[in-house]
């Protein structure tokens, strides 16, 4: 039966990677591939090469004990969060990942259950070496955390299949109580109480660290190391954390023998995991099949270019985000649908549950931290970092906000032929199907400038930057995002609109290098686009405010630059508008497809 | 109502439909028929102003759907044969979106009985994904005719529904005919076809084999033959092959 299982696994695989080279024959899988193999080369295999090649390290062997206590944290955090939700909401019917194929033939076969166990669980094991993998080499690229991938790699292996077990056998044994015992809620509760307790635990002892840290009087590297050194050594933490520095002992190993005597332990916490998964005697096989009916479901409707939803829960209908009036701009009709959608698909309420922990376990453990610092001199370096954050959020706001906002032409390619019985011109349905993720992505960057211009040098040593100056960069920064947002908006719906055969393929959930390299191509010509579009603008409106502030003043000259650009950025979203409704006007995916 | 002239649409190399001519007056219901791939639902889909023409005019209650396609388009309705709905939006509120698109200021007095009448009334405030393929059909008809529309394109329009629904999309055709709207509908059920159609074009490989009244396409067909089926035509017509 083994044989049989063995042989499956290894002629699909060995069927896949023929079909991927056979499929290279089209050019945009071969224009993929290229793109991919390029991005690996000299973003991660030349480094590495070098690295290897060099007598001396690179860089740096190991990570500081801060750094390395900080990822665990964050993902003891989310563990927890992710336990104490299968134990508060779980799921009906618990199951295992299996194919639709896999169920058709496998499960009425002669094989042993635990045979079945056995085949699914290992088979997991080889996707999460594969995203261990890929962690380790992303993440080790910039030598943050360390320089020795294969220690890194086998580390996060541990971690993710780990818990990828412990979440299996958690299913399985909530399912179980719930069939035989009549005190499930009651072990739920304890459970999830015992949960809630351990976290406020460890939450409580890291605040300590906080203290500690706050004590020194600046925030260097070996302050920081020394602060969590000294909790490392506090009994509480010690023994409260001891299965997680099991666990993660692999991951913070610092060298080759430190990284051996981890995996002992850490190997025998992953065995007994999967021997608890194996041994839970409870019924997998109905839960296993909804499993697999919603995958193809998702992915059947990823391939119609349709937004797949892997949530079972029932959808209710949610009110209109304003009332809609029944005559009007037709365009406000669009936004309205749209942001209906985008609340619906995007702002669940399990989104806003995950969220409200996650903030409110980063604002319990770093809360004392940022009140003591408010009133002494490093109050000025956390204002600078948060400025720095909402550089950063505008940065991605602009750049990867369109790729993530899709709410616009691009959710609605299914509805094209019903979007064309319309009666509006092209222009204006663009318009209308690009309000929602213009308004979406212009409130995150208003709110990133709105605190940026409040806390960008609060103490006042920068004499020119009065709160008047403030409130001009705020208005004029404010008036022209919407703006940018909307050039951003208009190049990936233009591109759908001209390749929709190289779009629908990004948009499918198939992977693959060719496909990773798709996506790049997407992102680069995003880019490229974003930047001749945007630049002469921005360069313009630079010459204008440089030139004139020394005549009219900082503020008159920022409105000067301000209504400079604003008319080149309306001009080339009036521009992008015509011919993105022009280009959908002409568009019929159904000759794609011919 | 519509005027057809020398309609082509083309998809590269291949024609899949040559230099078609008709015209449907208010009160017509003209049924497309033709094998598969004959070039129906792109003949429709050219009239409806989802996708351009070639070449050939189109003219849609008094609109050049080339030149004025937002006024003519103010005067269709679309029906695809498979239902397209908005996935977060519930059956009142495609209603609402769709009366802002067309601009419907009373809406909800034709929404209503438009509700009732299609059976949906129960079913206002759920979502897309809770309806039956039958209900989506029917949500799209809803939506189809809030706005009045003088001219009607159906592409198979009975798919999924139930014989009761059937029945009731027939009368609805009639009706709507009656109040003088111009209806084209495209469909495979020779039946329907002799039930509602006042005019008939066969189409082959993208070409009009004939057009007419039913008993002027029966006469060119019957070859003198008395009580001949629309089946039988239809097998003459089209030479009983596909494309």
């Amino acid at each position: 039966m083994t044989s049989a299982l063995l042989y499956l696994r290894l002629t699909s695989l060995a069927n896949l990677v023929m079909h991927r080279i056979r499929r290279l024959k089209q050019p945009k899988y071969v224009m993929g591939t290229v793109a991919a193999i390029a991005y690996f080369y000299f973003f991660v295999g030349r480094r590495f090469g070098q690295a290897m090649a060099s007598s001396g390290p690179m860089m740096p062997a190991t990570m500081s004990t801060f750094a390395t206590m900080g990822i665990c944290i964050l993902l003891t955090v989310v563990g927890l969060l992710r336990l104490g939700f299968a134990w508060a909401s779980p799921t009906a019917t618990p199951g295992f990942r299996f194919s639709e194929a896999e169920i058709a033939f496998l499960f009425p076969a002669p094989i042993p259950r635990k045979t079945l166990i056995h085949y699914r669980l290992l088979s997991a094991q080889l996707a999460i070496l594969f995203t261990s993998v890929l962690i380790a080499v992303v993440f080790n690229r910039s030598g943050f955390m360390g320089s020795n991938r294969v220690m890194r790699a086998l580390g996060w292996w541990v971690i993710l299949a780990t818990f990828d077990l412990h979440l299996n056998g958690t299913n399985l044994l909530l399912h179980r109580l719930k069939e035989t015992s009549p005190r499930y809620v009651m072990w739920r509760v304890l459970v999830v109480g015992g949960i809630i307790l351990y976290a406020g635990a460890i939450l409580w002892s890291v605040c300590s660290l906080v203290g500690n840290l706050a004590t020194f009087a600046d925030m260097s590297s070996g302050s920081m190391d020394r602060a969590t050194d000294a909790l490392a050594r506090e009994p509480l933490f010690h023994w409260l954390t001891l299965p997680l520095s099991i666990l993660f002992g692999p991951y913070a190993a610092t060298s080759a023998r430190g990284f051996a005597v981890a995996m002992v332990p850490a190997l025998l916490l992953l065995v007994i995991n999967y021997r608890w998964v194996l041994n839970t005697e409870a019924r997998f096989e109905e839960g296993s099949i909804a499993i697999a009916e919603k995958r193809a479901a998702a992915k059947a409707a990823a391939q119609r270019g349709e937004i797949p939803r892997l949530s079972t829960a029932k959808q209710k209908e949610r009110s209109g985000p304003f009332p809609l009036a029944p005559t009007g701009l037709p365009e406000v009709a669009f936004l309205w649908k749209n942001l209906l959608s985008m609340r619906s698909s995007v702002f669940s309420r399990r989104a806003f549950f995950i969220l409200f922990g996650i903030v409110g376990g980063l604002s319990m453990s770093f809360g004392p931290m940022l009140a003591r610092h408010s009133v002494s001199p490093n109050a000025d370096v956390i204002r600078h970092m948060v400025v720095i954050m909402c550089a950063i959020v505008s940065g991605y706001t602009v750049f990867l906000g369109p790729q993530l906002a899709r709410q616009d032409l691009r959710s609605d390619l299914p509805n094209a032929d019903l979007l064309k019985t319309y009666p509006m011109e092209g222009w204006k349905l663009a318009l209308g199907e690009l309000l929602a993720p213009t308004v979406l992505l212009s409130v995150i960057l208003w709110c990133a400038i709105l605190i940026s211009a409040i806390l960008v040098d609060s103490s006042g040593e920068i004499e020119w930057l009065t709160t008047g100056v403030r409130l001009t960069f705020i208005v004029c920064l404010g008036f022209a995002a919407p703006l940018l947002c909307l050039i951003q908006l208009i190049v990936p719906n233009s591109i759908m609109v001209l390749f929709p055969s190289w779009y629908q393929s990004s948009r499918s959930r198939s992977a693959g290098i060719e496909m990773f390299g798709q996506r790049l191509i997407f992102g680069f010509v995003q880019m490229f686009f974003a930047l001749t579009v945007v630049l002469p603008a921005v360069g313009f409106a630079a010459l204008v405010f440089f030139c004139s502030k020394w005549l009219i003043g900082i503020s008159p000259a920022v409105v000067l630059a301000t209504l400079a650009i604003v008319p080149m950025l309306g001009g080339e979203v009036a521009v992008g508008l015509w011919f993105l409704g022009d280009r959908f006007e002409k568009f019929d995916l159904t000759a794609e497809s011919r | 109502m519509i005027e057809v002239e020398a309609l082509t649409k083309r998809y590269g190399d291949f024609t899949a439909v040559k230099n078609l001519s008709f015209s449907v007056r208010p009160g017509e219901v003209l049924g497309l028929v033709g094998p598969n791939g004959a070039g129906k639902t792109s003949t429709l889909r050219c009239l409806a102003g989802i996708i351009p023409a070639s070449s050939g005019r189109v003219t849609v209650a008094g609109h050049d759907l080339a030149t004025d396609p937002v006024a003519a388009k103010r005067e269709l309705a679309f029906f695809p044969d498979e239902p397209r709905l908005f996935e977060y939006l519930s059956v009142r509120q495609h209603l609402t979106f769709v009366a802002r698109v067309y601009g419907v200021a009373d809406y909800e007095k034709i929404a209503v009985p438009l509700l009732e009448e299609l059976e949906l009334s129960d079913k206002a405030d759920v979502l897309p994904a809770e309806l039956s393929r039958g209900m989506k059909q029917k949500l799209v008809i809803a939506c189809g005719l809030l706005h009045s529309p003088k001219v009607m394109f159906f592409d198979e329009p009975l798919t999924g529904l139930d014989p009761l629904g059937i029945r009731r999309m027939k009368d609805s055709i009639m009706r709507r005919s009656k109040e003088g709207a111009a209806i084209v509908l495209s469909s495979h059920l020779l039946h329907l076809l002799q039930e509602v159609c006042t005019h008939v074009l066969i189409l082959k490989k993208g070409e009009k084999v004939a057009d007419g009244t039913l008993s002027d396409v029966a006469a060119k067909f019957s070859n003198g033959e008395a009580n001949v089926s629309l089946e039988e035509i239809f097998i003459r017509a089209t030479g009983g092959s596909e494309t």
